[in-house]
């Protein structure tokens, strides 16, 4: 059971975990105290103010502190249901605003009549706009999908050879509108598999950038669609390429719809999300790889805190990156060193970002890597965006990498 | 209330980005793992000796106070500032100056982490015996001033054993040095001493020579479970009686090991009425034998199960586990007090029966688990600290514990130190002359009582 706020003994474990404690070395950004902010708010003995909201942004939402956390404690809602508190207390810049306004209306606008077409090449271009500063040069961040993946994709994609079962597949904003390399990978592999995919055509943000932003209101709607649309029915599993998306599935609405009539649709939904490795690591005898070759390519691996963190996909990861043919996998020192992606924290936060950023590149380069993947959209935007024009190694989703080793 | 002439001070010495005024701000300064909080009047985040030095000058010519702060792990309240005044954080002073293992020594910052000594040792193949659970967040500093130990100071001695050389900041802002970088010196007052276990009353730690070891060739980790707990402590003095020396021997009761197999899902016994954690290292021959030695013993005392840690990852997770106790049993109540009497070793099965009569007269629920082979106990007691009964209760049964400790001959603390949760224990273990002393050297060395004041001086 995880464990309310008077249960932390502040043994001060959590800081040694907290990526933005280890670069700013004081107490207030540490877990630990804003555990303790979040208390002395709630019980009147401190004010909110600018500078508490502030302290309380200081955070990436990793997770890395309750995982970390001996006493259990769900570090997490407490974060968010303060975000809450405080965006109603004084209010939010006006970028982080427009872009939980557009996903917040991403389904209505895609599906509303009328605001269809309008509604596809406005969420794109505004989004990037909101996200393309922080400590990633303009220049380096990444081009749109032409077309969001989803618009291109059939709603049931059939399993190529005899079929072996049938999943959903929730892409996430990411892959809809950024990386449908990814989209395409992740397809790609389950039909390899010998799965047919449904890719149902409601689902929309799984609402993750909103709730990190105290925007719990407007989330519900969207949380309400996607329930409504992952309905399992029997299918084997609701694969996820993204694990914030995951979590949020999996561990977060079943708790905002404890009190609502969705509460067992949404636990049903997440007893069946699964990162999309810890899938095929339970099935890599379904895969066959091309073993043809003697050039491996070199490859590293970022695991982001929420895999490490949720779902404990990083394992599934590194375990088939090892075994996969023409491939060298060098295990990083820093593998699970936090990039300071963080949701939209690197646009917040960029200096602090970018001093993690600086810890990170300066071992993938000591490492000379052909590719260097990791399996979060916002660590890829951050690895992806902070290389520099004379850095060679490719930054993918590991999917990318898995699918372009199976056999045609 | 600070001046506002002593703000602008601060700030002059250490800029704007250095001091911390507001009041979410403070609040995070108010607290360590103890149970007692007072908000300072303001931060300051000293970058240099030179710095502390100039802070001292003005709190001392102000007469504010001031505690010195490096992680806030301390479990007795030695860094809340209680007399308010000025918080000095050295967190941010956290540079390994030197690393030199052929001389064994390092030369390092206050606010250095333990864990990050131990990593850039690991290199060279050599590490820093002392090991406090809390040792992946905790400073050098806090580890000096409450002279830490940790489960291997068994084997190696604690922090004091391990200090060379210390640069000190005094009240007055004069900066004195004593000790060097050899590990033999016998030059004068052995004064590193004195501030080791001073919890920040009588100068503040701005460098530190540590002496350092080679990692032993072999390591070996046991987990033996025993069926009950007067067993599992005569085993502890039977191995030690023996005359070996593991570099660890941890023991827990039945309470604490479920409750970090709750947290930790190691696969741990959770019937054993109680268990010891032991780790034995050196030349691996040696190793071998000592191990069949202590097989032996824990065997005539009817031990149960002997299982050995495989590899270096399951060694570190019944490491990990045994470091999360304390964090673990928080969850237990929304209160925890935790505490370090310590006794002869041969004492230790009476302890812990006396420390089990208590809380069951009190109707409280504690924690056994202790550094067994050097008699150092750590009873936790959960409770609620809002109900004023029950806590009346927690505070006569340490009372009680503490008594019992002394009449077996040991003492207050073994390694957690004094702070606010100790003081009025002193006259326990101290006659009036011997405290009187004590405080003349305070007297002599901050005439102000500027630092820490409101502690045991
Ligand atoms: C989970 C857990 C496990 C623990 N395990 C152990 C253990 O096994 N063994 C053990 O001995 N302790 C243990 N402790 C207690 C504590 O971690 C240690 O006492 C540690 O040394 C405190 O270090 P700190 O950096 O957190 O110091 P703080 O708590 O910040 O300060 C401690 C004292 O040091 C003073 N101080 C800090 N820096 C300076 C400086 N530069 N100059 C002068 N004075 C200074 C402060 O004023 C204060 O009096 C544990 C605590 C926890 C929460
Ligand atoms: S690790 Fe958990 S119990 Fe310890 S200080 Fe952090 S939040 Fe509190
Ligand atoms: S979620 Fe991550 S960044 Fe935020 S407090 Fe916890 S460890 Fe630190």
């Amino acid at each position: 059971m995880k464990q309310g706020l008077q249960n932390c003994g502040k043994c001060g474990l959590c800081l040694s975990a907290c990526p933005v404690y280890g670069i700013l070395k004081e107490e207030q950004v540490s877990p630990r105290a804003k555990l303790q902010l979040i208390k002395s708010h709630d019980n009147k003995s401190l004010e909110s103010t600018q500078g508490l909201k502030e302290i309380v942004s200081r955070c990436l939402m990793c997770g890395s502190c309750a995982a970390a956390c001996p006493a259990g404690i769900d570090h997490y809602s407490k974060f968010m249901e303060m975000r809450k508190q405080m965006v109603a207390d004084h209010g939010e810049s006006p970028a982080i605003k427009s872009m939980i306004y557009l996903l917040g209306r991403e389904y209505r606008l895609k599906f509303g009549t009328g605001l269809a077409k309008t509604g596809q090449k406005m969420i794109p271009d505004a989004l990037a706009r909101s996200f393309k500063l922080g400590n990633i040069p303009i220049k380096n961040f990444p081009t749109l999908n032409p077309k969001p993946f989803r618009t291109q994709q059939e709603v049931i994609v059939p399993a190529a050879g005899d079929p072996v079962g049938s999943v959903i597949y929730f892409t996430g904003c990411a892959t809809n509108y950024l990386y449908e390399d990814a989209g395409k990978a992740t397809i790609g592999v389950l039909q390899h598999m010998g799965y047919q995919v449904i890719i149902p055509e409601k689902q929309c943000c799984c609402s993750v950038p909103m709730l990190f932003h105290g925007a719990q209101d407007q989330a519900m709607s969207n949380i309400r669609a996607n329930i409504e649309a992952l309905d399992p029915g029997d299918v084997e599993a609701i694969i996820v390429d993204c694990s914030t998306c995951g979590e949020a599935l999996e561990n977060e609405y079943p708790k905002l719809m404890e009190q609502g009539d969705d509460h067992a649709a949404a636990t049903q939904i997440a007893s069946k999300v699964t990162h999309i490795f810890s899938f095929v690591n339970d099935h890599m005898d379904l895969l066959t790889f091309d073993t043809a070759g003697d050039n491996p390519s070199t490859v590293t691996y970022h695991a982001p805190c929420h895999t490490r963190n949720n779902s404990q996909g990083h394992l599934a990861v590194e375990s088939i990156l090892k075994q996969l043919p023409n491939t060298d996998y060098r295990p990083s020192p820093d593998r699970d060193q936090c990039c300071g992606g963080g949701g939209t924290f690197f646009y917040e936060h960029p200096q602090v970002a970018g001093e993690m950023m600086a810890q990170k590149l300066t071992s993938v380069r000591n490492m000379e890597v052909d590719y260097w993947v990791t399996d979060c959209p916002v660590c890829r935007l951050n690895l992806a965006g902070n290389l520099e024009p004379q850095d060679t190694m490719q930054v993918v989703h590991p999917i990318t990498f898995l699918y372009n080793a199976l056999k045609a | 209330m600070l001046s506002t002439q002593l703000k602008n001070q601060l700030i002059e010495i250490v800029g704007d980005q250095g001091v911390l005024d507001q009041p979410e701000q403070l609040a995070c300064y108010a607290y360590d793992a103890f149970i007692e909080e007072a908000l300072p009047d303001v931060v300051v985040f000293p970058k240099s000796t030179a710095d502390v030095s100039q802070i001292l000058k003005a709190a001392s010519k102000a007469g504010v106070p001031v505690t010195g702060r490096g992680a806030g792990t301390s479990v007795c309240g030695a860094p809340v500032p209680v007399r308010q005044g000025i918080v000095m954080g050295f967190s941010k002073m956290d540079k390994i100056i030197e690393v030199n293992t052929r001389d064994r020594y390092v030369v390092v910052q206050p606010g250095v982490v333990n864990a990050d000594i131990q990593r850039a040792l690991a290199p060279f193949g050599f590490f820093y015996p002392p090991d406090p659970g809390s040792m992946n967040t905790s400073t050098i500093g806090g580890n000096i001033a409450l002279n830490a130990g940790g489960p291997r100071c068994l084997k190696y001695g604690v922090t004091v054993d391990y200090v060379l050389g210390l640069e000190v900041v005094l009240a007055s802002g004069e900066i004195i040095r004593f000790g060097s970088k050899n590990v033999k010196d016998v030059t004068g007052y052995k004064l590193s001493s004195l501030f080791c276990g001073s919890e920040g009353t009588l100068g503040i730690i701005t460098e530190a020579i540590l002496k350092v070891m080679p990692k032993p060739e072999a390591v070996r980790t046991l987990m033996v479970t025993f069926g009950d707990l007067d067993s599992t402590a005569k085993a502890v003095t039977d191995i030690i009686g023996s005359g070996i020396i593991p570099a660890a021997m941890e023991l827990m009761d039945q309470m604490t090991l479920n409750a970090i197999e709750d947290a930790a899902g190691l696969g741990l016994d959770r019937k054993a009425a109680g268990s010891l954690l032991i780790e034995i290292d050196g030349v691996a021959e040696a190793c071998d034998k000592q191990l069949k030695q202590i097989v032996e013993k824990v065997n005539e005392n009817g031990a149960i199960k002997i299982e050995e840690a495989a590899t270096d990852i399951e060694r570190e997770r019944l490491w990990t586990a045994r470091r999360s106790a304390y964090g673990v049993f928080a969850k237990i109540a929304p209160d925890i007090l935790s505490e370090d009497v310590t006794v002869p070793v041969s004492q230790v099965p009476e302890m812990i029966r006396t420390i089990n009569d208590i809380g069951e007269r009190y109707d409280l629920t504690i924690g056994v688990l202790a550094h067994a082979g050097d008699g150092n106990m750590h009873p936790m007691i959960a409770a609620d600290r809002s109900d004023k009964a029950q806590w009346e209760k927690v505070e006569r049964a340490f009372t009680e514990i503490f008594q019992a400790a002394v009449r077996l001959g040991g003492t207050l603390s073994g390694e957690h130190g004094i702070g606010l949760a100790k003081s009025a224990f002193i006259p326990l273990v101290m006659n009036r002359e011997t405290v009187s002393f004590m405080k003349k050297i305070k007297q002599a060395v901050d005439p102000g009582q500027i630092l820490n004041p409101g502690k045991f001086v």
